[in-house]
């Protein structure tokens, strides 16, 4: 069901290579690269009306004739275009970039990108403020401790949609003794782990396995992290870097264990597969819905918002998608309706155990540090 | 007829080729020259990935010299895979092309070349993801393998190069087919018998007669494989390993993960510089008549 990454966005990445030239073309003649950021604007609310258009990963809602979208339009009389169109943090932000620059968000009204690509595009000038105000369902329903945020602390421009830890999935039949990213190198298993492709779950738990804590490490301790993966790629340790597609590794039996998402379950077609929170470091993202500069209709992605944090609606996206939901009350209401999710510790952690959980942060040091360490990871995946 | 109206007219006449080239010319200029312009002026710029200030342009040339630093091995990698493709790619093409043209009854020869077709009715992406499925650890192929012991036990297919170069062969094969088919088709058999009526053997036949006037379908298929081979990424993604990315890898991941647009540009740059100085060697060594074919072999 969940198909977060990769493969819709290889066909993206085909397209908006070919488009980029011609964008370039089209916006890039200026020598300026980004948005104003003293220019930001708090997105305007009010009765919402119309049509409007919102962006997400695929398979974070139940789009069909009776999911969430539809029964938002019949409540509220708009009518919602909502578009899968979010493959891949950095491929999505370069495909909207040449529009961003020129003050459109190509239409939409809200998407959902994961925390430091929201921080980032907030930094540029790409993302509107959100007034609390026009957000009572939201503020009066939302967890406190996803309420707090390291990289939005007043939650100025955004709100989180769906959460998941990063950890191991492990195939029991064949190394039931995996429990550590540590034990992902040990040369038993040589050519039969594969690790992710996104920087900012891979990286810090490595870091983490290191004994080094990604919120306080060094461009150095990053990049000996690097250093670590790439020694282990080259003696052919690693299999490959993965998106979601971890998950055919592990239904085919190619690999005995991988790094991947929480949420991912439903992808893997092998009864032995099982998800470890790794005993040597946490992992916990979360995705952010945000409004874009130039976003046409504000005060329908305040009610789309509204809308989802209503626990009833959340309650069935937490059904539907099996993520970690940032909505008070949805556990009750599916200890009645569905148990068996209700009870899952990856969609229901404890407090204790989220709490020492680093969240998909980016490397420290300015730009220039982040695309240092951007480039050597990089390296190591595609070099 | 007036002399004016003539005069119109023949203007008219020596207008057409104009006219009709117009179409390509356009569409070459507006989706070719005048991105690959930018794409210049791109890679010449510097700046920081992700911050307000963007690239500004600045003739920074070091981007091409840093594009190019420590990826040696990756470059000869993918000339490697991509060579290997075509070659394999040629030794299947035409002893087939071959078949159908002259072998195969000629009622055969539409389903023959539909099923050589018949994979493009399904996208690339698909077609390359199904051969994961096929190359898999525990697939009855590598199973069989490991039996005749052509791999190692311990060994596998999918993410190797082998596998890659495999899925480069499957994916390019029938723009390697065709054109080999067209110049086959069109070769005069009573020329091959007239080869035969002057003490040639079928070899001989073959190597003096049928291959110099298939020539031209068989450097048209070589390019048509190799230059999209080499900058392929899709087969090195998904049926290669950590070890066997090609350098379109690293130029999707430069330009959408790093958001390093200067230097992404300037690799593009530097591969379409290699592929172009392979292409002109190569024509030149096979001649530009065999390439384009003379007269003679047109009719």
């Amino acid at each position: 069901m969940i198909s977060k990454r990769r493969f819709g966005a290889l066909v993206a990445a085909g397209a908006a290579l070919a488009a980029a030239t011609v964008v370039a073309a089209c916006g890039g003649g200026g020598g300026v690269g980004g948005a104003d950021t003293s220019g930001i604007t708090v997105a305007k609310g009010g009765p919402a009306s119309g049509s409007v258009l919102i962006s997400n990963w695929p398979g974070y809602v139940d789009p069909g004739a009776n999911g969430t979208v539809a029964q938002f339009d019949q409540q509220t009389g708009l009518k919602t275009t909502y578009k899968e169109d979010v493959n891949d943090n950095n491929t999505f932000f370069n495909k909207l970039k040449p529009e961003l620059d020129q003050g459109s968000s190509g239409g939409r009204s809200l998407f959902v990108v994961t925390d430091w690509m929201a921080k980032r595009m907030y930094e540029l000038g790409y993302l509107q403020q959100i007034n609390h105000a026009d957000l009572p369902t939201v503020f009066q329903n939302i967890l406190p401790q996803f309420e707090k945020s390291t990289e939005d602390p007043g939650r100025k421009y955004s709100i989180p949609w769906q959460g998941g830890q990063t950890g191991i999935w492990v195939d029991t039949s064949k190394a039931p003794e995996i429990h550590s990213v540590a034990d992902l190198f040990n040369p038993k298993y040589k050519g039969k782990v594969t690790m992710l492709t996104e920087m900012t779950d891979t990286v810090p738990l490595v870091l983490q396995s290191m004994g080094k804590d990604p919120d306080t490490a060094t461009k150095d301790d990053w990049l000996a992290a690097i250093d670590k993966l790439k020694a282990a790629r080259d003696s052919g340790q690693i299999r490959q870097f993965t998106g979601n597609d971890y998950t055919e590794d592990l239904t085919s039996g190619n690999i005995v264990a991988a790094l991947g998402w929480s949420g991912d379950g439903s992808l893997i077609g092998n009864p032995n597969a099982e998800w470890r929170r790794p005993t040597d470091g946490c992992d916990l993202f979360f995705d952010q819905a945000v409004i874009p500069v130039g976003a046409p209709n504000t005060p329908a992605a305040y009610a789309f918002l509204n809308f989802v944090y209503t626990p009833a609606n959340a309650a069935k996206i937490t059904d539907y998608v099996q993520y970690v939901t940032p909505v008070n009350g949805v556990r009750p209401i599916l200890q009645k309706e569905d148990p068996k999710v209700a009870n899952d510790p990856k969609i229901f952690p404890t407090e204790q155990e989220i709490a020492p959980c680093s969240a998909d942060p980016l490397p420290a040091g300015g730009p220039q540090d982040v695309a240092d360490v951007e480039a050597a990871f990089q390296e190591v995946v595609s070099g | 007829m007036s002399e004016k109206q003539r005069s119109t007219k023949a203007l008219g006449r020596r207008l057409i080729p104009y006219g009709l080239l117009a179409p390509g010319a356009i569409w070459l200029i507006v989706f070719f020259l005048i991105p690959l312009y930018f794409m210049g002026e791109m890679s010449l710029r510097s700046g920081i990935p992700n911050t307000p200030q963007g690239f500004t342009f600045s003739w920074e040339f070091s981007n091409y010299t840093d594009a190019l630093a420590g990826r040696g091995p990756q470059i000869v990698r993918t000339f490697e895979y991509a060579g290997a493709a075509t070659i394999i790619a040629l030794l299947i093409a035409y002893p087939l092309a071959y078949a159908i043209a002259l072998k195969v009854h000629p009622r055969w020869r539409l389903p023959l070349l539909f099923a050589v077709i018949a994979p493009f009715f399904t996208t690339y992406l698909i077609r390359t993801v199904a051969w994961e499925t096929i190359l898999a650890d525990d697939s009855p192929i590598v199973s069989i393998l490991k039996s005749l012991q052509i791999i190692p036990n311990d060994g596998r297919l999918l993410a190797t190069s082998g596998a890659v170069i495999a899925g480069l062969t499957y994916n390019f094969l029938p723009f390697m087919i065709l054109p080999i088919y067209a110049s086959l088709e069109r070769v005069d058999t009573s020329l091959i018998e007239a080869g035969k009526d002057l003490y040639a053997s079928a070899r001989q036949a073959f190597l003096k007669v049928t291959l110099p006037l298939t020539m031209p379908g068989v450097i048209a298929g070589v390019l048509l494989t190799f230059i999209p081979a080499s900058g392929d990424y899709i087969n090195a993604e998904f049926l290669g390993g950590a070890n066997n990315t090609m350098i379109g890898n690293k130029i999707q991941s430069t330009y959408l993960e790093q958001s390093d647009y200067p230097k992404a540009a300037a690799l593009s740059f530097l591969m379409m510089a290699v592929v172009l100085t392979i292409v002109f060697i190569y024509i030149r060594a096979a001649g530009t008549e065999a390439f384009v074919g003379s007269e003679e072999e047109a009719r």
